[in-house]
């Protein structure tokens, strides 16, 4: 009978106190419990800096096993191609491992529409804007025009060293637009209703044209783009799960300043004077996608020349 | 009462109390974490999108090969390129064609910019075009004078060639503290009227894929039938291509954009005309060309090979045009 009180005890005692046992051994393995759809929020360009930032979220929620989905806040309108390309892929690894939803706040144009192409669903608001699809260059006269004139001023190992030629340099921004362009028409393609040289066109569109044309899938808020993340997620069951907010990335300014004032235009090149006087050496050209014009000190009147 | 009447029971309770919580520790680790792994060990692989890949993304440029000629052996020509209508080129874009027309034997001049020097002004414009085989006029801004444009078609009758080549309407940005952004127009519209051809409104633009010489404005064009003009020609590349539109029923079509070009205001696709003839008056809607980027793009040293055998191969009399003074072309 003894016995019996004893065990019955020991029991109770047990049970009560397995939960915190549980517990622990569950937080120790970085998991909080209840099954989360987790926010990331972007409002600023797409350089490096915020891309990084939101790169260490996307990490955060692939290797946080309570994150069942991520929905992607968005105001962006694009910026250096190098870090477009490192937040498309950062997403799309993200996406493969559970479902991702972008809600577009404000913009999602050129490098910002590059990161969120492979979102499984995009929400827009009938102001919010997507699309322009597309690379510009801004090279200095010196690089490419001057070339042969500055190359005189220095030594150099070689012909090519040091130079660049308008060919290569549209070769290159070409390659780039492919793999953009091959990169909307790869993850959007199925809900386009425009072709491939459509899309190369770089038009942005705002809401309600998205959703006709299939850069966007439904109208709808940050609720709505949570919900539909939890209803995709294999690991949410109706309404049981928590949003977790992760701190909105937004740096200094959307603006890209490009390094001149534009000197001379021939054909589809823009040079820009750069007039300092002392010697340095600068990255000759960076490719750039956004949505927007190069801002430069003064804007042009254009004259209409006549007899 | 007796110790072990009191350790043995305290004995069943600690195991019992351990075995659920080891139990519970354990079920926790094994089934709660398992699928984890490390806490921030995320399987590293490459990432390399099927659509990046190097064969799927590369631009390549059209091929630079083939060679400025004109054929050697004919009569002596003399050629006059006009640079008294605020004509747009670089000089230095002209010395290929002067170089491959010395080298079969011709003579190239360039009129003064002022009208006022010795020989070339236009008081004497009739005598000065008398002593020249072919006109070369590229991308004038200012427009002819009523009495030139007599002199020029005078000139044309009567056995003289004359190629004109254009640019659409563009904006030119000149360099300097206060850059400023100037609309540049084809000014000789009234000389291309006088043979039947005007400079279409727009610039052109292609962004099929193979319409273009990687980038959108660089468009494609092919020859529209055969001749001379065309010979030995199957695509060229033109950077800032305008169109011709014919306005009278001399002129034929040389060459036109391929299929898929656009205008870049109207976007209205059409095989637009680039180049047209109208006997010795040859236009072309482009000059960036001449340029040494393009010079040797597709068959684009043939295409100009082409027009500097046009240029060469007239026949005109010496007395033509006639007439001298300003109101002398009538």
């Amino acid at each position: 009978m003894l016995y019996v009180i004893v065990v019955v005890v020991a029991v109770l005692i047990g049970t009560v106190l397995a939960p915190v046992v549980w517990s622990a051994t569950q937080s120790s393995s970085g998991d909080s419990g209840d099954p989360t759809v987790s926010v990331i929020t972007l409002r600023a360009g797409t350089d490096a800096g915020p891309v990084n930032d939101v790169k260490e979220d996307l990490r955060e929620a692939r290797t946080n096993d309570s994150v069942e989905a991520v929905v992607l806040r968005i105001d962006s309108p694009g910026g250096a191609v190098a870090s477009s390309e490192e937040f498309y892929l950062a997403v799309n690894r993200t996406a493969a491992q559970m479902p991702v939803v972008a809600y577009v706040e404000g913009t999602a144009a050129s490098g910002g529409y590059f990161g969120i192409a492979p979102a499984d669903r995009i929400f827009v608001k009938p102001s919010s804007t997507v699309g322009s699809i597309g690379v510009i260059v801004s090279a200095p006269l010196s690089t490419v025009e001057r070339a042969e004139a500055q190359s005189k001023t220095y030594l150099r190992t070689g012909p090519d060293k040091a130079t660049t030629e308008k060919d290569q340099l549209r070769e290159q921004m070409e390659t780039l637009h492919n793999a953009f362009v091959d990169t909307i028409v790869k993850h959007r393609g199925e809900n386009l209703s425009m072709s491939r040289s459509e899309v190369a066109h770089g038009e942005a569109y705002i809401g309600p044209t998205a959703l006709r044309n299939g850069f966007a899938d439904d109208m709808g808020d940050l609720n709505s783009a949570i919900d539909e993340a939890a209803t995709l997620a294999d690991g949410i069951e109706g309404d049981q799960y928590s949003v977790e907010y992760n701190d909105p990335v937004s740096p200094s300014g959307g603006t890209i300043v490009l390094s001149g004032d534009p000197a001379k235009v021939d054909g589809n090149i823009v040079y820009v004077d750069n007039s300092e006087e002392d010697t340095q050496f600068q990255q000759p050209y960076e490719f750039y996608a956004v949505w927007g014009v190069p801002v430069t000190e003064d804007a042009q009147e254009v004259n209409d020349e006549s007899e | 009462m007796k110790a072990s009447e009191v350790l043995k029971p305290l004995g069943v309770f600690a195991v019992v109390i351990a075995v659920i919580l080891a139990g519970t520790a354990l079920v926790g680790v094994l089934g709660g974490s398992g699928s984890a792994g490390p806490a921030d060990g995320e399987e590293i692989e490459g990432q390399s999108p099927g659509q990046f890949e190097p064969e799927n993304v590369l631009a390549t440029s059209a091929p630079e090969e083939g060679e400025l000629s004109v054929d050697e052996g004919g009569e002596s020509k003399r050629i006059l390129v006009d640079s008294g209508h605020s004509n747009r080129y670089s000089p230095a874009d002209m010395d290929p064609l002067v170089e491959a027309l010395a080298q079969a034997g011709h003579e190239v001049d360039f009129t003064p910019s002022t009208s006022d020097e010795g020989g070339f002004g236009e008081s004497s414009y009739n005598a000065t075009l008398r002593a020249y085989d072919a006109v070369l006029i590229v991308q004038p801004t200012a427009s002819f004078s009523d009495a030139e444009i007599a002199g020029l078609k005078a000139y044309a009758d009567g056995g003289g060639r004359i190629a004109v080549l254009a640019e659409p309407p563009q904006l030119s940005v000149s360099g300097g503290l206060s850059a400023q952004v100037t609309q540049v127009r084809f000014g000789a519209q009234d000389l291309a009227g006088e043979f039947g051809l005007r400079m279409g409104t727009e610039g052109l633009y292609n962004i099929e894929d193979g319409g273009n010489d990687n980038n959108y404005e660089s468009i494609v064009a092919r020859p529209d039938g055969s001749g001379p003009l065309t010979e030995g020609v199957s695509n060229v590349t033109f950077d800032s291509a305008g169109y011709v539109v014919r306005t009278g029923d001399g002129p034929q079509v040389r060459m036109r954009a391929l299929s898929g070009t656009r205008t870049l205001e109207r976007r209205q696709a059409s095989q637009y005309p680039v180049a047209a003839q109208n006997d010795n008056f040859v236009m072309v809607a482009d000059t960036s060309f001449l340029k040494s980027s393009e010079l040797y793009d597709l068959d684009n040293e043939q295409f100009v090979s082409n027009l500097l055998e046009f240029l060469v191969s007239g026949d005109k009399d010496d007395d033509v045009p006639q007439g001298g003074a300003a109101s002398g072309g009538q």
